[in-house]
């Protein structure tokens, strides 16, 4: 099936990006994380824990392929099967097992485009695609001055403060989703691109005198509205 | 949106749409390829690109918000309070930031 040309191209510039070496992550460990992501839905201990009336109470070792250790495993699967029900507490324990939180919002960004772009080509009807060859190179290891823990679990850049090289992504309405992923800028950056092709960018979303998809601004939000209820988004 | 007859959204094909979004979450193929396939019928080609295109990044933002523990903007909280209210939704809310 033919899809919009920009949107194609989006996707193929995320996927590039998946493969090379990230800001905190290499390459080779992206790309396991997105192995995982797509690993995790065969996972029973997940199937367990989302059908418990809480997934705290069930413990147990994730089905895995092995290229993880335990925490990683812990905090892919619980992001991609039951994101809902996830707490502060977790996350906490999360960080004390040993992953960063640069790491660990690196590893969000990751799921967050691997989760995009496959389930866009399941509702499609079409075959995933294939994750790319994990390319050599070092982390650039770069971490904004001003990101801080204000509001959020994880460090943030705040509203209107930050860098020249970051102030873009902090300007303009205000919208804390958009601050999620500035720990790693990099990654908010790329999220946020392609949200632009697979939902609509910034001032389109507010343009309501033109519609920019073959559905309506109202169509478009019914279904944003019905996944994320879905998924139990408090947000 | 979150329950009840999608008719009732007062969207176009709201219901269609409502539909394919459930199949798209689901793990029923079949479902998802009936809905995939009407939406086709009725609405065409790049409609499903576009409404697929949704699913997937909100799949994706969705958890963005939940994993980072993304508090609501003070404005959707103030625009939202009553409909809360009304609802009695905040005593069951688990709160990202307080949780």
């Amino acid at each position: 099936m033919k899809i919009r040309e920009d949107l194609a191209q989006a996707q193929s510039r995320a996927w590039d990006r998946l493969g090379r070496p990230g800001t905190w992550l290499d390459a080779k460990t992206r790309i396991a994380v997105a192995e995982e992501i797509r690993h995790a839905p065969g996972c029973r201990l997940c199937a367990r824990r989302k059908a418990s009336l809480s997934p705290y109470g069930v413990e147990g070792v994730h089905d895995s392929l092995g290229r993880l250790e335990e925490n990683w495993l812990e905090a892919v699967h619980r992001i991609v099967s039951d994101p809902g029900r996830l707490t502060e507490s977790w996350y906490r324990k999360i960080i004390a097992s040993g992953i960063a939180e640069t790491e660990y919002v690196e590893m969000v960004s990751v799921i967050a485009h691997v989760v995009a772009v496959d389930t866009f080509a399941r509702a499609q009807g079409a075959e995933m695609r294939p994750l790319p060859s994990p390319k050599a190179g070092a982390p650039s290891r770069y971490r904004p001055a001003e990101a801080r823990t204000t509001d959020a679990w994880v460090p943030t850049l705040s509203w209107g403060q930050a860098g020249a090289k970051e102030i873009d992504l902090v300007s303009g309405p205000v919208s804390n989703i958009r601050r999620a992923l500035t720990l790693v800028p990099d990654e908010a950056r790329s999220f946020f691109e392609l949200a632009a092709h697979h939902y609509m960018s910034g001032p389109q979303m507010f343009d309501f005198s033109k519609e920019y998809r073959a559905i309506t601004h109202a169509q478009i939000e019914l279904v944003a509205a019905r996944v994320s209820a879905l998924n139990r988004c408090t947000y | 949106m979150t329950a009840g007859a999608a008719s009732e959204s007062g969207v176009a094909h709201g219901a269609l749409l409502i539909e394919f979004a459930e199949a798209v979450h689901g793990t029923d193929e079949a479902r998802l390829a009936a809905a995939r396939s009407k939406v086709l019928e009725v609405l065409g080609t790049e409609a499903l690109v576009d409404a697929a295109g949704i699913a997937g990044f909100f799949n994706a933002i969705d958890r963005v918000a939940d994993a980072t523990g993304t508090p609501l903007d003070d404005k959707t909280l103030a625009d939202s309070a009553e409909l809360r209210d009304e609802l009695g939704i905040d005593q069951f809310r688990h709160n990202p930031g307080h949780g």
